[in-house]
């Protein structure tokens, strides 16, 4: 089917949900956008690895995708680069060369080379202490264009906040974690939650 | 060859402009609308159905480019990372105000102007709003009531299809509703509790909005994707691009002529009348001129203001069809910010379906029936109740398997109210062309100078506590009030400025947008506002233009313009 078609049905009076689904599939590349091709900017390849592994205890992929699968670490580099402000870059990069340090400290060797145990460990007490922190703080609304601005400057929020950003906007995520569909198949605001359809 | 003569200019394409276009054309009139944006092809333009994961910064925005280009729009909330393009260039658009006190002025230029990305909400005024400055004896009286505009209402409600619920309220008229939409299952919970805690004083409706619910006129039923501010290629919400402006083409009598800054008006002296404009070609830059018998100002509030005080001449030095002085006074905005948010307990096991693209309305209910302590006039709640998303996760503990799950479930349904307050009309809250300040075009900038006032900053802390109120009415948990202090201009409701008024001496417009000094030129965008109410107010400047245009056509056959 052409795109011009996808439009002229939609211009009719054709129930959109209706449409078959290669339709609904034609329908996104409409408006398609090229996405580069990537390239780590930011972080070296030995950063990248501890990103990616960090990313994936974070989301695991279990019966969907997990992190890795869905490409955070690009994500990561892609923000870092060209999204964050230069002392947000410089705080996460020196963040992330830290997690060696303490591993070093606790278990006398790099991050990537702990045992899963030793590394949950260090992710637990990462986690607890970003909570505790976070605690009794009001976390108002923030504005769309600037709601994934870190509010907390340690390491492990802005990489817990990223992974959880990365994976659920990615098209792994949404599609195969969320269900999400670019024209929803159906509209009804109160009802029945059934799991496998629990789409946004 | 003398140059072609139109029957009429209009000038600026957006909601109103957008109106005019097609009441004049409609009613014969060979009409030209000078457009000063690109214009917008929808097929190309519209981007509301690319999925979160074709969009490089996943819907966050390029933020360097728009720190660099759009520092004042990027304010706006609905500003993301596609529909920036449908908001103005800050360099290229400059104006300036006091120090310490922030106007936001958020624009849109282009085929469609903010009618793109406008909020869609759709309320009609009642005489407790145009009876409001006659009542306290602020500022001057509207020349018009209920009455008078309300077949306007009517008209330019059913064709551009709003959906909402009939209520039967004196301070919130009902319209020609297409079906409401749907509540939420907290929606639901929170209306009951609303109307059993506050009877007879508040009440909870689903909000009125130009977003259709059925087919109507040749346009399609809503299909719920969610971002009606990025276009809609199914024409489901009302804008001057889906609407009104197909209506004018099909008369193949208007010209819309983008890449059109308009630098000002040409007034005769001899016959009294405004005879065309000027013109400097948006891309070009070079210098024309456009003629025609009448001309409707829709360029929006702020910016027909400007036009007319860079149109001055020896007759009206202060500004065109300036004589009383009152152009670019009383500059208003609704307040926005006083709220409370909350999570509603309960329905677990239920959610929602689709992207709906409206909220809840509670219809204004200070001042109504008895007076309060504290403030004159009132304001209306916005707000929804919705299942919280996976964002929740990045302030909760833990990761791994279960953590992942959990998001993937749908969270606790949260209730949010947050108000929109009217601003009074105030002589000192004003605008004038800046002195050295020039745009792209090399047209005067505007200085704004604006601040809110006691009323206003009594009536949003109300807010607050009247959101709470309902909150706890409902048995929410977690309430959390909150006041932000926004300056005027993000609400996007800027009005005012050349205000419509029964006396010459004290009013720039009549009771028909008619400029009292000049007959042959109207205006009819938020700049004739002469109180703002505290419901959103595209509705009523679509029923103003409407009713204008019917009035100056019928002047014209006449031969009295």
């Amino acid at each position: 089917m052409q795109r011009r078609e996808v439009i002229r049905l939609l211009l009719g009076t054709a129930a959109i949900p209706l449409l078959p689904r290669d339709v609904l599939g034609l329908l996104s590349q409409v408006h398609d956008q090229l996405s580069t091709a990537p390239s780590l900017k930011t972080l070296t390849p030995h950063q990248d690895a501890v990103v990616s592994s960090i990313a994936e205890w974070i989301i695991p992929q279990t019966d969907t995708p997990g992190a890795k699968a869905a490409r955070v670490n690009e994500f990561i580099d892609l923000i870092l680069t060209e999204w964050y402000d230069p002392d947000d870059r410089s705080r996460f990069v020196a963040g992330l060369d830290d997690v060696d340090r303490q591993t070093r400290n606790l278990y006398g060797k790099d991050f990537l080379d702990c045992s899963s145990l030793q590394q949950e460990q260090l992710l637990t007490m990462f986690d607890e202490q970003l909570i505790q922190r976070r605690q009794g703080e009001v976390h108002g609304a923030r504005r769309r264009g600037q709601k994934y601005a870190p509010a907390d400057q340690s390491f492990f929020y802005a990489m817990k906040q990223l992974t959880l950003v990365g994976y659920f906007t990615s098209e792994e995520g949404a599609k195969q974690a969320l269900h999400y569909q670019v024209i929803p198949s159906r509209h009804e605001a109160c009802a029945p939650l059934e799991e496998e359809e629990a789409a946004k | 060859m003398p140059a072609k003569t139109y029957d009429a200019i209009v000038i600026g394409s957006g909601i109103t402009g957008g109106w005019a276009a097609k009441e004049l054309t409609e009613k014969g009139l060979e009409t030209l609308v000078l457009e000063a944006g690109r214009p917008i092809e929808p097929n190309k333009d519209y981007v509301e159905h690319v999925p979160v994961w074709k969009k490089r910064f996943r819907e966050m925005g390029d933020r360097n480019r728009f720190n660099r280009e759009q520092p004042i729009q990027q304010k706006c909330n609905a500003l993301d990372e596609l529909n920036s393009k449908f908001f103005v260039n800050d360099q290229q658009n400059p104006y300036t105000t006091d120090e310490g006190k922030p106007f936001l002025w958020i624009r849109g230029r282009q085929v469609g102007g903010r009618s793109i990305i406008w909020g869609r909400q759709s309320y009609r005024w009642s005489d407790l709003d145009f009876e409001a400055n006659a009542r306290e004896g602020i500022a001057v009286d509207w020349p018009i009531r209920y009455h008078e505009i309300a077949p306007w209402y009517d008209y330019v409600e059913d064709f551009a299809g709003i959906s909402g619920q009939a209520e039967g309220l004196p301070q919130l008229p009902d319209g020609k509703f297409l079906p409401p939409m749907e509540m939420t299952c907290a929606e639901l919970l929170v209306k009951d509790a609303i109307a059993k805690h506050f009877p007879g004083e508040r009440l909870m409706t689903i909000g009125r909005c130009a977003v259709l619910t059925q087919a109507h006129r040749g346009r399609a039923a809503c299909h719920y994707c969610g971002p009606c501010d990025h276009g809609c290629i199914t024409k489901s919400y009302f804008s001057s691009l889906n609407s009104t402006l197909p209506a004018a083409l099909a008369t193949g009598k208007v010209t819309i002529r983008p890449h059109s800054v308009v630098h000002s008006l040409i007034f005769d002296s001899a016959s009294r009348k405004v005879t065309g404009v000027r013109v400097i070609d948006g891309q070009s830059k070079a210098a024309l001129e456009f003629h025609g018998r009448i001309v409707f100002l829709c360029a929006s509030t702020l910016e027909s203001t400007r036009l007319l005080l860079n149109s001055a001449t020896t007759e009206f030095p202060a500004g065109l069809a300036n004589s009383s002085g009152q152009l670019g006074h009383n500059l208003m905005d609704h307040t926005m910010g006083g709220g409370a948010g909350g999570r509603i307990p309960g329905n677990e096991d239920k959610t929602s379906f689709g992207r709906r693209p409206n909220g809840i309305y509670v219809p204004r209910f200070r001042n109504v029936k008895s007076k309060h302590p504290n403030f004159l006039r009132g304001y209306g709640m916005q707000g929804g109740g919705w299942r919280q998303g996976w964002e929740r996760g990045i302030e909760l503990a833990g990761f791994g398997p279960e953590f992942k799950q959990m998001l993937i479930h749908p969270g606790p349904w949260m209730m949010d109210f947050y108000g929109f307050g009217e601003c009074l009309p105030n002589e000192g809250n004003y605008v004038e062309l800046d002195k050295e300040v020039k745009d792209e075009w090399g047209i005067p900038a505007l200085r704004i100078h604006c601040q809110w006032r006691d009323n206003e900053r009594a009536m949003l802390q109300d807010m607050s506590i009247a959101a709470a109120e309902m909150l706890a009415a409902a048995g929410a948990k977690d309430i959390t009030p909150y006041l932000e202090d926004n300056p005027p201009g993000l609400t996007i409701h800027e009005m005012g400025t050349a205000r419509m008024g029964r006396d010459p001496k004290t009013s720039v417009l009549n009771s028909h947008n008619q400029a009292h000094d000049i007959k042959n030129l109207f205006l009819t965008d938020g700049a004739c506002m002469a109180s703002s109410s505290c419901v959103n107010p595209s509705l009523t400047y679509m029923a103003l233009t409407a009713r204008a245009c019917d009035f100056a056509v019928a002047s014209m056959k006449k031969g009295e313009l």
